[in-house]
């Protein structure tokens, strides 16, 4: 409540105001002891550095988005460190420890699944999912298999369709060899 | 009870009337003041004389504002004329103000600290409070096993890079050793991001270096052949031969799949779920191993190597919000999941500045959040021994015992009830190079809840908590597909670790990039 001047109010009004006013003022000197003591302990230290992370960050993502952004993409083409180059799809060539047969680096994973029998037909239930993110400490974030990330629900399987095509937007188009 | 220097706060000198006040007094003040403290439970602490009578000035006989109490006399004075009382007697300097147990100097006008006086409050706190609530414990030796461990791996370590170095021409000598890119194998970058933090974790990739694992022994043990330990330290040496061409982690992905058949798909996959199988799978290998493993020097009680290099120890307190009793568990962890603070902030409704809204994202204020004691909900009134019924609550947790390298986890999803959706969150989040865990542990979180008394409090650390970042796995791209790149500090030079291509980067790009798992070591 506003207040202009000390006549225009009734006695009451003056009361109350006058403990507003005391209980405000201990509060402020509540905030300030409190503060005073971490200052002089050292304990807002965390706070420089925090603003300290943050400056350095900030600084770092105008440099970088003054490079264009040459640091996120992908960099395919490119000469490595040793002097090497690589293609998108790794072309190495080495026996399937399951089949014997000879895979492309690049397409094992999708041959392995098929050769361990764990295509889209025959994948088994995630056991994981079904436990609660809702823990107390959650260790790791129980996911359900289709996404890379998720909660425990399984309505994230409906977003992802088949993930096939998933993969498709990372590697080249994958020919399923048999 | 003997105060050891905790490591959080740092002693403030006293000034010089507090120091005359210590020489001619002693403690003999602090302690006939100890029986009228009160502690209350928003962690503040009065001194109250009487119970039936307000403290007043002798010289106003005001009752209103901050009212000091003489340490040498017993005089209760207001703020307008302490001052007085302190220049008309002589060496009547510090007084205590009463509603807060705050020592202050009359002659410097303001607050002054003494660890000495600390301690007897927070003893007096420890006295009132619901039985078992405040627990000391004492140091176990466990930690200094550890250093001795840790010190002879890393001579062992030395040598092994000799080593690498020297073998093969390729080397490139002028390039760490390790250093060696994975090709995908489809779909695989959640995998190699993760090998790659794990090979250069350094008390992980110095236990495979050091020969740790037999797997002569470990091969013929189990039958079926399936060891991810063994496929571990295979991939560990084959990246430290000194070979640069990039690696096929095949063995690694097949008995994965393997061993987690729920994983074991073609298709993008979450690289904390990854690590946390893989962990979850050399650790219950170390576990069926049993004891008869040659190389059992200094690991006495047969310490799990996983849990030696990433495990640490969570402390959760419930705290009754009533009565004050708390209640504490312990759990172990492998890595921490932080949540990214997505409450909106209304700017408009107090004057908050852009630095303060800005405060949750960044690394240090994800920290704070999982720290910060949160309010049970009215639904969740747990039951309180000492009020004996179901009271409201609050939780907060603290770290209890760090790891030798500490992981954590950025939660960058959001999953709406309502609209039945995920959504990744890629706001941009800072991190810094160096992580002083201090303020999370738990003798820093216990202190902050009884005003920042200077007292240790739980501690099991006696090693430093202060992490230097060795490497960031970062996800660009959406929730259901993108691509994993992990950045590996060596030598104090940045590595970009993109599947195959390896890359020096500036440390810029890296505080530029969107993190999702980070590896800092101390």
């Amino acid at each position: 409540m506003s207040v202009s001047n000390d006549d225009s109010m009734s006695p009451q009004s003056q009361l109350s105001s006058h403990f507003f006013g005391d209980l405000l003022d201990s509060i402020i000197v509540d905030v300030a002891s409190e503060c005073h003591r971490i200052a002089r302990l050292g304990l807002d230290r965390q706070l420089e550095k925090e603003e300290e992370e943050l400056r350095l960050s900030t600084q770092a993502r105008v440099n970088v988005a003054d490079l264009g952004n040459s640091g996120e993409t992908n960099s395919k083409y490119v000469v490595d460190i040793f002097g090497q180059t690589h293609p998108s799809v790794a072309s190495e060539i080495f026996e399937c420890m399951n089949c014997g047969r000879s895979i492309v680096a690049g397409r094992f994973a999708p041959h392995l699944e098929k050769c361990m029998g764990k295509g889209r037909k025959a994948r088994v239930k995630a056991t994981r999912s079904s436990t609660a993110a809702q823990n107390r400490y959650s260790r790791g974030s129980p996911v359900a298999t289709n996404s890379p990330y998720s909660n425990s629900t399984g309505t994230n399987r409906l977003l992802n369709g088949t993930p096939g095509i998933a993969g498709e937007e990372y590697s080249n188009s994958v020919i399923e060899e048999p | 009870m003997a105060t050891r220097t905790a490591a959080f706060y740092t002693n403030p000198l006293p000034c010089k009337h507090l120091e005359d006040y210590k020489l001619k007094h002693g403690l003999n003040g602090y302690r006939s003041l100890q029986k009228f403290l009160r502690a209350t439970l928003n962690g503040r602490t009065s001194v109250k004389m009487s119970e039936y009578l307000i403290a007043r000035c002798i010289s106003c006989n005001g009752s209103q504002g901050r009212i000091f109490l003489c340490l040498v006399c017993s005089s209760f004075s207001c703020s307008t004329h302490i001052l007085l009382h302190a220049r008309s007697k002589i060496s009547h300097d510090i007084a205590v103000d009463i509603e807060r147990s705050e020592l202050y100097c009359c002659m410097c006008n303001d607050q002054v600290y003494d660890p000495d006086f600390d301690r007897v409050v927070v003893s007096k706190i420890i006295m009132d409070m619901p039985s078992k609530t405040l627990t000391l414990e004492d140091n176990t030796r466990r930690s200094s096993k550890r250093r001795k461990l840790n010190s002879a791996v890393d001579l062992d370590l030395k040598k092994i890079e000799q080593l690498a170095l020297s073998k093969d021409g390729r080397a490139k000598s002028c390039y760490p050793p390790g250093l060696r890119g994975l090709n995908n194998l489809g779909n695989t970058c959640f995998m190699n991001s993760v090998l790659q933090a794990l090979v250069h974790a350094p008390p992980f990739k110095n236990y495979f270096l050091s020969d740790r694992h037999d797997r002569e022994t470990c091969g013929k043990r189990s039958s079926d052949r399936l060891c991810l330990t063994c496929n571990m330290d295979a991939i560990v040496l084959s990246m430290f031969s000194g070979d640069r061409t990039p690696y096929n982690p095949a063995q690694f992905l097949y008995s994965c799949w393997r061993h987690s058949t729920n994983l074991a798909s073609y298709e993008q996959q979450d690289a904390h779920e990854f690590f946390i199988s893989v962990l979850d799978a050399i650790h219950e290998n170390d576990r069926n191993e049993g004891s008869s493993n040659e190389e059992n020097s200094g690991l006495e009680g047969r310490k799990a190597f996983i849990d030696w290099v990433f495990s640490g120890m969570l402390r959760s307190d419930l705290i009754c919000m009533t009565c004050g009793f708390t209640s504490s568990t312990y759990d172990p962890f492998l890595d921490m999941s932080l949540d990214l603070n997505t409450t909106p902030v209304n700017l408009a409704d107090r004057s908050i500045t852009s630095k303060e809204s800005t405060r949750r994202s960044t690394l240090l204020g994800c920290l704070d959040l999982f720290t910060m004691p949160e309010k049970l909900g009215s639904d969740e009134k747990l039951y309180c021994e000492n009020c004996k019924e179901k009271r409201a609550s609050l939780k907060q947790m603290s770290v209890r015992r760090l790891p030798l390298v500490l992981s954590l986890h950025i939660k960058r999803f959001e999953h709406s009830a309502v609209r039945k959706l995920s959504r990744k969150i890629d706001w941009h989040l800072p991190f810094p190079f160096t992580l002083d865990m201090t303020p999370y542990l738990s003798s820093s979180i216990i202190s902050s809840r009884i005003g920042n008394r200077m007292f240790s409090f739980d501690s099991d650390e006696k090693d430093t908590a202060e992490f230097e970042i060795f490497a960031v796995i970062t996800h660009s791209g959406r929730l259901e597909s993108g691509h994993y790149v992990t950045y590996l500090r060596l030598r104090n030079q940045w590595y970009k670790c993109d599947d195959a291509w390896i890359t020096e980067v500036d440390e810029e790009i890296v505080r530029a990039s969107e993190c999702y798992m980070l590896f800092y070591a101390r």
